[in-house]
């Protein structure tokens, strides 16, 4: 075997090794959202059941379930499945300091959020549907005196809700926390 | 022949799977770099690419909307060496414009450190301020007057400053530098 050959076959060797590794890895960042067991909505599955508000364990040093939480905010969260019908978020926010919502997909990326700022009548307030169920709804409003509610059109039917409170000193956290489970979540009946 | 291309298979898997632990540890994609700060704005979004959407999966991360805030991260120090427990950091003196930041420290993987003193970061309602409104935070595992953040006992860590309500998020590629705190090495044990 020539100098030249070996130096080819081991030039394969290699670009076949890499090309390999490079398939590999992107197959795995492609399957990990879908296979992951272990990602924020199956972390949330175990400290409440859908449709209820349950809070966040704070932020510290022994909770290690979601990375990079503040200890500065309070949280609380309620899982959605639109199946049953749309689901009414309405969370009080009467405090000094930031509150927000966010609602997630079942993978956890975020489709919409609302900040203390929208609040109207001390309170924040949103209606999760569903695309076919937004269609109903629409079909259904009365045009002379519309829906006022704010419809939010979650991509799965699944998913999340986190409320977010923001503690301004450390003794004012235990009100922050009051406010966060003070979001109320129920499932409405399916538009007809 | 065909040892050699189960071979090559084999190692490519064994550095297919290596690479991929390593890239979702700390995702390189969709990620603009502020001074010594990182900012994933839409980490969270729908738009998120595929790494940013895996590391999120596997951390369990819940991450802020673009309209409730930003998260920065620091590894490193404003000349980009990597932050180290036997050295004393001085961040300041401003941060941009927000209804509330905080300032925090994590281990590598974004989990307060336990200390002593039970602090685990500021908040811009309580931060002892300079006269003109600045502020100075003292990063090192010995502690320090005034606004003192302790390293605690890990090996590496990460500070995280957080903006709450804040104007800029819809562009977070637009964050001037110099309205981001630096981090300054002051002196090392």
């Amino acid at each position: 075997m020539s100098v030249t050959a070996r130096l080819g076959g081991a030039a394969l060797f290699v670009a076949a090794v890499a090309a390999t590794a490079a398939l590999v890895q992107f197959a795995v960042v492609l399957l990990v959202p879908v296979v992951a067991a272990h990602d924020a909505y199956a972390r949330l599955a175990e400290l409440g059941p859908p449709g209820t508000t349950a809070p966040l364990p704070r932020a510290g040093p022994d909770e290690r379930r979601f990375a990079w939480g503040d200890p500065a905010l309070a949280a609380s969260f309620c899982r959605f499945d639109l199946s049953a019908g749309p689901m009414r978020v309405k969370a009080p926010v009467g405090r000094a300091g930031f509150a927000s919502l966010s609602f997630h997909t079942r993978r956890g990326a975020i489709f919409y959020a609302l900040t203390d700022r929208a609040a109207t009548h001390g309170r924040i307030e949103a209606v999760i549907v569903t695309p076919a169920q937004l269609r109903v709804l629409v079909a259904h409003d009365d045009e002379d005196d519309p829906s006022q509610d704010l419809r939010v059109v979650s991509p799965t039917a699944q998913g999340f809700v986190i409320m977010r409170a923001f503690s301004e000193l450390s003794s004012l956290y235990g009100a922050a926390a009051d406010e966060v489970k003070a979001m109320a979540c129920a499932t409405e009946p399916p538009p007809p | 022949m065909v040892v050699k291309a189960l071979a090559a298979g084999a190692i490519g898997l064994a550095l297919g799977v290596a690479v991929s632990g390593s890239i979702l540890a700390d995702p390189p994609f969709g990620v603009v770099t502020i001074g010594a700060w990182r900012v994933a704005a839409k980490a969270g979004s729908l738009e998120a690419d595929p790494y940013t959407r895996a590391a999120l999966a596997r951390s369990g991360e819940i991450p802020l909307a673009l309209g409730e805030g930003l998260k920065l991260v620091a590894r490193v120090d404003s000349a980009g060496r990597p932050l180290d427990r036997r050295c004393l950091y001085r961040v300041g003196t401003h941060t941009p414009a927000a209804r509330y930041w905080t300032l925090s420290l994590t281990d590598a993987d974004g989990y307060p450190v336990e200390n002593a003193a039970g602090r685990y970061g500021f908040r811009s309602s309580e931060i002892l301020r300079e006269g003109d409104g600045g502020f100075s935070v003292y990063v090192s595992a010995l502690a320090h007057s005034g606004n003192w953040l302790p390293v605690g006992h890990v090996q590496t860590f990460a500070l995280a400053l957080r903006l709450y309500d804040t104007p800029l998020a819809a562009s977070a590629g637009g964050i001037e530098k110099s309205s981001v705190p630096t981090i300054e090495r002051e002196s090392c044990a």
